[in-house]
């Protein structure tokens, strides 16, 4: 037998490709970031102290963890505010966006940047404000209906599952808002106009049509924010943990946080909270894959009609005023008042001859604030940018490289969405109590766990412009003799850019307010604001605390403003 | 023999030399150490940021160089931190001052050095040990909103408190046993009768708030119209700001906040110099500047916060309670 000899490339000669080493590499960096904290959860959660120090591995933490007294409690506690809050979000989100979008309601329009406003408030000041407004004894909402109404006791407790509830739910609106706004916007009118033109009047037309083609989005919403019911933190923390009622994470968080800590039960419980958002995170990507069958969206060129509401169109009218004046604009009116008060006070002409800026002067010189305010800056920055980077990589490699297994990437970006901020929390003491290089108790450990935890963020806005580019550009680039990583740094990240940064702004204002993973990690030089408002917050501080929200929300509201300018549109990928 | 004599009272001087220098290594001495180990102390310490913020930049500017680094929380949390690090086989706090009984956990666990320092010769025995010094103490008092209690009702001593009037109106933090501890050992001298006084509290539909400082701060916004466990500490601010409470200073509880230096610290010389600071006459003068009632025997709050008849909970009465707190949560029926 005899072969010809064909020359070999070099890359055929060491059997080596240089471009397979950023899909590793990638795959590395995903793996260590999203999987690694995982398994260490995991394998902790076996664990059980014998003596200082000694461990042994058993399953008695999962007996202690799901046979105990409590457990049967938070579990109903925790599905009741799942649920409670899932449904009346996404009731109020779902009216604004059938108001503002699909209807002739007055002014409606005015009402779609409000709309979106209590995103920029943190779940922290959120959760404060409602405190606030709905304590029993001096609750400013209660007092007020006390004295108007004459009531012998308060209306309103915000220290009950309801109040979470309610809590929780205003501040996850915005979301939901969003969300449905999209699903009515890119919604097919010409089957409501053949309801109507077959005899249907605007509720029947509604009712069988409208909301029929709505229903699979309406389940995919409901479900993702059951799911990000389940891993918050903020209300469990402020609100559940005072009044005694109790969740999956603020059991988790007092397994670590009491003595002696039981890091075993906590493990035991965080890996059963993982399934459960896993379990809904794979059930809402199923259910937006059917979706599409449903053919909603079209690619014909349409606008959604909107509906003739009649008489009724002002108490759609009333309906967005009350949420106006009282969701929106009420919890920020009352920590700006609270922020000028010497202490908390109810409202009276008392209370009104104390104002003044001393708590705003007090921050001048409070050094843990300009430090907290430094690292939140730093890190929301950076978190952005590393993870914004990070990702336009994998969006590549996953929909541009044509290497097989490429899909493994995808889903390794968005394995963070399953794993609640306190589980990450959690995972990352393991992990780098005892790693070689001291980054534990740094702000380096808060950018790795911000970083992982909004790759699937960075994912979305990534993926979305990549898929925009075609190949053809990219190819020319690299028949004129640019290499891979030229083509990629001078044709692919320019074109992704309005892409990068829609995707950079919205990490940088989820970073700059997050709390449930930092309450674990960050501690005196890596302290972060959400957190310096907390423990302020729990040392009685109330009124300095209202301050430093507020000039939190002014550096918010600035980046939304560069937001506005960079990209002239309020948008946030979910 | 009288050479080797002579050598052995040499080498008895120079050792007693070397350990009186040892002993007697003055702060500036001790600070030139510090600063050989990088000048960061890492401070686990549950000392409120309104104190901390008058406090450490004083001993940052006596020692210049020293970073303080206040790792702040609430007592149980900065125990199951470090109790976490240990896990991690790391130890990154210096110096512990959290009260008393949270010190004896950590101790339990291995983590706790032993050291007596030079200052604590000024304290008297309730006020240090093997391996801790007194710090600051809190004083647990009563406390009332000035616009919900009439001035003819204001309480003179803990019995007032049984009166009918007081249903519905209490608030109270839900982990001080030591009240309960305090009332059955010192105030009535019988388990019984305290047990029983406290029952009669608890029919009064006592509100339970986790923290002090909330539970002042609760106290100011009108939560209630009075409070049976504040911390003293926590009023003079708030009265000096024109907030309407008063607090009763007839009688009172008072515990113990101590300092303590952890095994293995990563900075010891740094930590040594702090406890030595805070415990030293100078130190606890700044307490006493930031708002903390000092321990040291010569110096005085620059408040009046201090109780007129002292309820004091012993090292000896912390061994207690588990028993105490046992009996607390049943009569108020906590978790």
């Amino acid at each position: 037998m005899s072969t010809i000899a064909i020359p070999k490339t070099a890359k055929e000669r060491s059997g080596f490709d240089p471009a397979l080493l950023v899909p590793v590499v990638g795959a590395g960096v995903l793996i260590y970031l999203a999987v690694l904290p995982l398994f260490m959860l995991f394998l902790g959660s076996f664990q059980a102290e014998v003596a200082p120090r000694e461990f042994v591995y058993t399953l008695k933490n999962y007996q202690n963890a799901y046979a105990s007294e409590h457990t049967y409690s938070t579990f109903v506690n925790s599905l009741i505010f799942a649920t409670g809050s899932s449904l009346l979000t996404f009731f109020l989100g779902t009216m604004l966006a059938w108001l503002t979008e699909r209807t002739n309601t007055p002014l409606s329009t005015l009402f779609v940047p409000i709309a979106v406003v209590p995103l920029i408030l943190p779940g922290v000041l959120e959760s404060i404000a409602w405190i606030f407004l709905l304590s029993p004894k001096f609750g400013y909402v209660n007092v007020w209906l006390m004295n108007i109404f004459g009531l012998s006791s308060p209306p309103f407790n915000v220290f009950s599952l309801p109040g979470m509830i309610w809590v929780h739910s205003v501040g996850q609106v915005p979301l939901a808002f969003l969300m449905m706004t999209a699903a009515f916007k890119s919604m097919d009118p010409s089957l409501e106009e053949s309801a109507m033109m077959s005899g249907a009047n605007t509720w029947q037309t509604f009712k069988r049509v409208t909301l029929r083609l709505l229903a699979p989005t309406a389940g995919s919403v409901l479900l993702i924010l059951f799911v990000r019911t389940l891993e918050s933190f903020e209300t469990p923390a402020l609100i559940g943990i005072p009044a005694r009622i109790y969740v999956y994470t603020s059991e988790i968080f007092l397994a670590f946080n009491e003595y002696p800590p039981d890091y075993g039960r906590g493990g035991a419980l965080a890996v059963g909270l993982l399934i459960l958002s896993a379990i809904g995170v794979w059930l809402y990507t199923r259910a937006t894959k059917e979706g599409k069958k449903f053919q909603t969206v079209t690619g014909k060129a349409f606008r959604p009609r909107q509906f003739d509401l009649g008489p009724w169109k002002w108490v759609g009218f009333a309906f967005l005023m009350v949420y106006f004046l009282f969701v929106v604009l009420l919890p920020f009116l009352v920590l700006f008042w609270a922020s000028f008060l010497p202490f908390f006070a109810k409202p009276s002409w008392d209370a009104l001859s104390k104002l003044s800026l001393d708590n705003y002067r007090y921050l001048g010189t409070f050094r843990p604030f300009w430090q907290a305010m430094q690292n939140s800056i730093l890190l929301a920055t950076l978190t952005a940018t590393v993870a914004m980077v990070l990702t336009s990589l994998v969006a590549w490699i996953v929909y541009k490289s044509k290497l097989r297994g490429a899909w493994v990437l995808d889903f390794l970006a968005f394995v963070p969405i399953t794993i609640p901020g306190i589980v990450m929390g959690m995972s990352l003491i393991l992990l780098y109590v005892a790693f070689p290089i001291p980054i534990y108790g740094t702000i380096w450990v808060l950018l790795i766990a911000y970083v992982t935890r909004f790759i699937p963020y960075g994912m979305r806005a990534s993926s979305g412009s990549i898929l925009q580019i075609h190949s053809e550009l990219e190819e020319a680039a690299a028949a004129s003799g640019a290499s891979w990583w030229e083509t990629f740094k001078r044709v692919t990240l320019p074109l992704l850019r309005p892409g990068f940064v829609a995707g950079w702004i919205y990490i940088c204002i989820v970073s700059f307010r997050e709390f449930s993973t930092s309450v674990l990690l960050a501690t005196g030089e890596s302290r972060v604001l959400s957190i310096l408002l907390f423990t302020m917050f729990e040392q009685g501080q109330v009124t300095i605390v209202a301050a430093i929200g507020i000039l939190m929300i002014v550096t918010l509201l600035a980046v939304v403003g560069i937001f506005y300018k960079l990209t002239g549109r309020v948008g946030i990928q979910t | 023999m009288n050479r080797s004599l002579m050598v052995g009272v040499l080498l008895l001087l120079g050792w007693f030399t070397v350990a009186g220098q040892g002993q007697a290594q003055s702060l500036d001495e001790l600070h030139k150490l510090a600063l050989k180990e990088g000048g960061t102390l890492n401070f686990y310490a549950t000392l409120a940021q309104i104190n901390a913020e008058i406090i450490l930049p004083i001993f940052e500017k006596r020692f210049p160089g020293i970073k303080v680094n206040h790792v702040d929380a609430t007592s149980d949390k900065l125990v199951a931190r470090a109790v976490s690090e240990a896990r991690g086989g790391k130890t990154l706090g210096d110096v512990f001052q959290v009260p008393l009984e949270n010190i004896i956990q950590l101790q339990e666990q291995g983590l706790i050095l032993d050291v007596a320092l030079p200052e604590s010769s000024a304290y008297p025995d309730g006020l240090k040990g093997a391996f801790w010094t007194a710090s600051d103490l809190q004083y647990f008092v009563a406390a009332w909103n000035t616009g919900l209690v009439k001035k003819e009702e204001e309480p003179k001593s803990f019995d007032d408190f049984l009166h009918a009037r007081w249903k519905g109106r209490l608030i109270a933090e839900p982990r001080d046993l030591e009240m309960l501890l305090a009332f059955a050992k010192y105030r009535f001298k019988s388990d019984e009768k305290a047990i029983d006084y406290w029952r009669k509290i608890a029919a009064h539909n006592v509100e339970f708030h986790k923290g002090h400082s909330q539970l002042a701060e609760l106290l100011v916004a009108g939560q209630a119209a009075a409070c049976l466990t504040c911390y003293s500490h926590h009023y003079p601010l708030r009265m000096k700001k024109g907030a309407p409470v008063n607090m009763m200073l007839s009688e009172g509880v008072a515990s113990i906040n101590g300092t303590a230096v952890f095994k293995n610290a990563p900075h010891p010389n740094t930590a040594l110099l702090f406890a030595r600071w805070v415990a030293s006459e100078t130190g606890q003068k700044v307490m006493a500047q930031g708002g903390r009632n000092p321990a040291h025997p010569k110096v005085d709050p620059i408040d009046k916060t201090k109780t007129d008849k002292t309820y004091f909970i012993t090292v000896a009465d912390l061994k207690e309670f588990p028993k105490y707190e046992k009996i607390w949560k049943e009569i108020f029926k906590l978790r």
